[in-house]
């Protein structure tokens, strides 16, 4: 029992609610892009160059409000060249989506051997980080004070913006055209709504929320930047926007599960579980939850698969007599 | 009072193609006016014109007397034209209402007022008479409310003229006659219909003025009232066709197939057959109607062994089709014709010889020792072309350069040139124009009289009642009634197709799985 309470309690909460942030930023931008009908892959190479251009900017101004804008601007960039690539250029979504993630990959690579001649990980040289936001008379509150105050200010962006997002796709045009776009761009092109248009919105809305999300790791869940530090959160956001479709309640749920098996397994290290074992937990959950979900959401293929393989293991009846496979129907 | 619409000698090129050439069109306010013509002569391309979709490179369009140019359906729906597709744009997701005022939202301080457009798309719908629940979402309502949401949707945007494009496609007989009605009452208000057709008995009822094209021009406007049926086939193709009931020598054979109380489920696991019996005679063709949906895919595919059935039997002459896999089931003596002749009939990229062999390929004489003999191929490719009249370059050519009605005879020739006892034939002529069809049906009659058994599924009546000689009437996955082909009326089919049965009672569509 002792180990329970241990592990279960309201700083279990709290590391949740960290480690979720960053991947809700990402995933709720993703959303643009997957309701407007554009598989963005892109995801992850767009929130490392928010993260490193964070940094950059920081260091460089010594406000880390201004490197939060350099950061966001360099995710739009990205986003802008993918819309071009893939929305004017009609080029493959994928192919375009791990083209750029292998260029921001290499590029913050190359830049950091550049300006600061090392490799690996860069911290210090005045990098400061965004402030922490302490809510008044949080302290009386006791665990709940603990619950709702410390936290970096994109953590709250990040937890506020999903009643945004739901109210945005209900209530408001743009919202609605999104989804339009993606779910029946001929009804857009029939009503003179420019698909164009609304797609390439979709992907620099995109980029600011991408961008959100990595100056968030380097600048509010770190302070650091690390070679390759989004460690795959973009492309987890990807698993999480296939199974959610896009719709903000589910990408929270999704979120919240991801970020709390990473909690979790953060915790289970200090317990003196095999560290990478317990790093593999955030995947292996992820796993099958994507499995689990995409198994109901998809029963033609299954069907079909499982049919077919029926059909192939079953003996051929020569004569009239009904198959035993055949059951009667209620 | 000037004319609603006049196009003036408008010509439309696509590269080398010409869709439409120097055509006229005047259409009267407050008359419904029916385009009519085969597929490919042009109609389709006229309306994109007019509503602004396509460009014409040449000709004028006037609009109550005043010219105008329509650089997109904007322009259109600003001069008060609206345009019905013949595929639907609806967005599934959304409610009628959002789809209603889906580009023209009624906003309150800067949201979209759900309230206020539900209200006013109920209103629109009192008004004109359109019944339609606005809170519903799209993606659950039927073909013909669909099209009723359509209709709204332009209406809201204010057109005076409505144009209509292959309105009847998807409607049983009954949702067609309720949309004629509607049209009816949108001229008493003083409005204005173009509606585009090939179905020869709509345009007779419901239009005041006909123009028919052919080839991408205009051969004739006429009052309708001065025209038959005849005189429009005439124009239409250039020539006389007879689409009357096909003249037959009764030929009682032997039982080819026996189904017994089939049932299967469809993509969506829902029953789509629920306990279909039926018997196909040798030399009978025994015709499947019913509006696309009620489960006629789904026995297509259960008889030719693409779908599982969860139950029940199929037996041709005395072996047991039951649970075989496609290739069995046509080795022991079933020629299939898909419905969708792209997806299941051919392979476009192959060259009609190739098309001509598939499914025979590892028998002799059409190869020997796993080779294909060549020789054999191009001979019985050559024979073939020519007895089916396919319209090909060369045997060697891509299917996919040849026509619908070339493509669809590609197929027939493959599966009638079989030793099949039993045809299983889908839709043979959709998309086929009048002068291919006639041919297919011919075809269809000589296997018949060869003495092979024919299943026939058709969502149009017509070809039914010209062909079959026992009519079965599919409903929500159940045979709703076996009429007799040389005597039933469109009416009595009508009912059936629509769940009436033979007391005047409605059957309820089962939901449940």
């Amino acid at each position: 029992m002792e180990i329970l309470e241990r592990l279960f309690n309201v700083a279990l909460i709290v590391a949740t609610l960290r480690t979720t942030a960053p991947i809700l930023l990402v995933a709720l931008g993703g959303s643009f892009t997957t309701r407007a009908g554009i598989f963005n892959i892109g995801l992850e190479g767009q929130m490392l160059l928010g993260a490193f251009f964070a940094v950059i900017g920081t260091i460089f101004s010594g406000s880390p409000w201004i490197g939060l804008l350099c950061g966001v601007a360099a995710a739009l960039a990205l986003a802008f060249i993918f819309a071009l690539l893939v929305v004017t250029f009609r080029a493959n979504e994928v192919v375009v989506g791990l083209a750029l993630n292998i260029l921001a990959g290499g590029m913050t690579v190359s830049l950091l051997k550049a300006i600061f001649g090392t490799r690996g990980s860069i911290f210090g040289h005045g990098l400061v980080g965004l402030p922490v936001v302490r809510i008044p008379f949080a302290k009386e509150m006791g665990w709940f004070g603990q619950l709702i105050s410390g936290y970096t200010p994109l953590v709250y962006v990040a937890f506020f913006a999903v009643p945004l997002f739901i109210l945005f796709y209900n209530r408001t045009k743009l919202g609605l055209y999104i989804r339009v776009v993606g779910e029946k761009p001929e009804a857009a092109e029939a009503l003179g709504i420019s698909i164009a248009k609304i797609r390439y919105t979709a992907s620099l809305l995109c980029g600011v929320l991408a961008g959100l999300a990595g100056a968030h790791l380097s600048l509010g869940y770190t302070t650091m930047f690390t070679e390759n530090m989004s460690s795959g959160r973009g492309f987890m956001a990807v698993a999480i926007l296939i199974f959610s479709a896009g719709d903000p309640k589910r990408i929270l749920a999704g979120c919240l599960l991801f970020g709390f098996s990473d909690a979790l397994s953060l915790r289970l290290q200090t317990f003196g579980v095999s560290s990478y074992l317990v790093l593999a937990v955030p995947y292996l959950v992820a796993l099958v939850a994507l499995f689990a979900l995409s198994y109901r959401a998809r029963p033609r293929i299954i069907q079909e698969t499982l049919a077919s393989m029926g059909r192939a293991l079953q003996v051929k009846p020569q004569s009239a007599v009904e198959p035993p496979a055949l059951a009667r129907e209620p | 009072m000037p004319r609603a619409i006049e196009l003036r000698s408008i010509t439309k090129r696509f590269g080398s193609f010409v869709a439409n050439e120097g055509v006229n069109l005047a259409v009267e306010r407050g008359s419904i006016h029916a385009i009519i013509g085969e597929n490919g002569a042009g109609k389709t391309t006229l309306m994109n014109v007019l509503f602004g979709l396509l460009q014409p490179d040449e000709g004028e369009i006037l609009i109550d007397g005043q010219p105008v140019v329509l650089p997109n359906p904007a322009a259109a729906i600003a001069s008060g034209i609206g345009m019905v597709h013949q595929h639907f744009k609806l967005v599934p997701s959304l409610t009628v209402a959002d789809n209603v005022f889906l580009g023209m939202e009624i906003l309150k301080g800067g949201l979209i007022d759900h309230a206020a457009q539900i209200e006013r798309t109920a209103e629109l719908s009192r008004q004109f008479g359109l019944k339609v629940d606005p809170t519903e979402r799209v993606g659950l309502l039927s073909v013909g409310i669909e099209q009723r949401i359509e209709i709204l949707k332009v209406l809201a945007r204010g057109a005076r003229t409505i144009i209509l494009d292959e309105p009847t496609a998807v409607l049983t007989p009954q949702e067609s006659r309720d949309l004629f009605e509607t049209l009816r009452g949108f001229v008493a208000k003083g409005m204005t219909v173009l509606f585009i057709s090939h179905h020869l008995e709509e345009v007779m009822e419901v239009s005041d003025t006909v123009t028919v094209l052919r080839h991408g021009k205009e051969v004739a406007t006429r009052p309708t009232a001065e025209l038959t049926k005849s005189d429009l086939v005439q124009m239409m193709v250039g020539r006389l066709v007879s689409f009357d009931r096909r003249p037959r020598a009764p030929v009682a054979g032997e039982r080819v197939l026996a189904v017994e109380d089939l049932w299967a489920r469809d993509d969506r696991g829902l029953h789509a057959l629920r306990g279909v019996s039926f018997d196909v005679h040798a030399g009978e063709i025994v015709g499947i109607a019913g509006v696309a949906g009620n489960g006629q895919t789904e026995l297509a595919e259960v008889l030719s062994g693409l779908r599982p059935a969860t139950h029940g039997s199929v037996t041709l002459g005395d072996t047991s089709l039951t649970g075989l896999s496609a290739r069995a089931i046509r080795g022991a003596g079933v020629a299939h014709v898909p419905g969708d002749r792209l997806v299941r009939g051919v392979d476009r990229n192959a060259s009609v010889s190739l098309n001509l062999l598939m499914g025979r390929q590892d028998k002799a004489p059409w190869s020997r020792g796993g080779i294909i003999d060549r020789g054999y191929l191009a001979q019985q490719s050559k024979a073939l072309i020519e007895r089916f009249d396919i319209r090909t370059r060369s045997a060697a050519a891509p299917v996919k350069s040849l026509s619908g009605g070339n493509i669809q005879k590609v197929v027939l020739a493959r599966e009638f040139s079989g030793d099949a006892r039993f045809l299983l034939v889908d839709q043979p002529t959709r998309g086929v124009d009048i002068g291919a069809t006639e041919a297919i049906h011919s075809e269809i009659m000589r296997q018949r009289d060869a003495g092979k058994a024919i299943l026939l599924i058709s969502v149009q009546l017509d070809e039914l009642i010209a062909l079959a000689d026992r009519i079965l009437v599919m409903f929500a996955g159940r045979i709703m009634g076996d009429l007799d082909g040389g005597a039933v009326s469109e009416e009595r089919l009508g009912f059936l197709m629509a769940g009436v049965d033979e007391h005047g009672h409605h059957v309820e569509r089962e939901m449940t799985s």
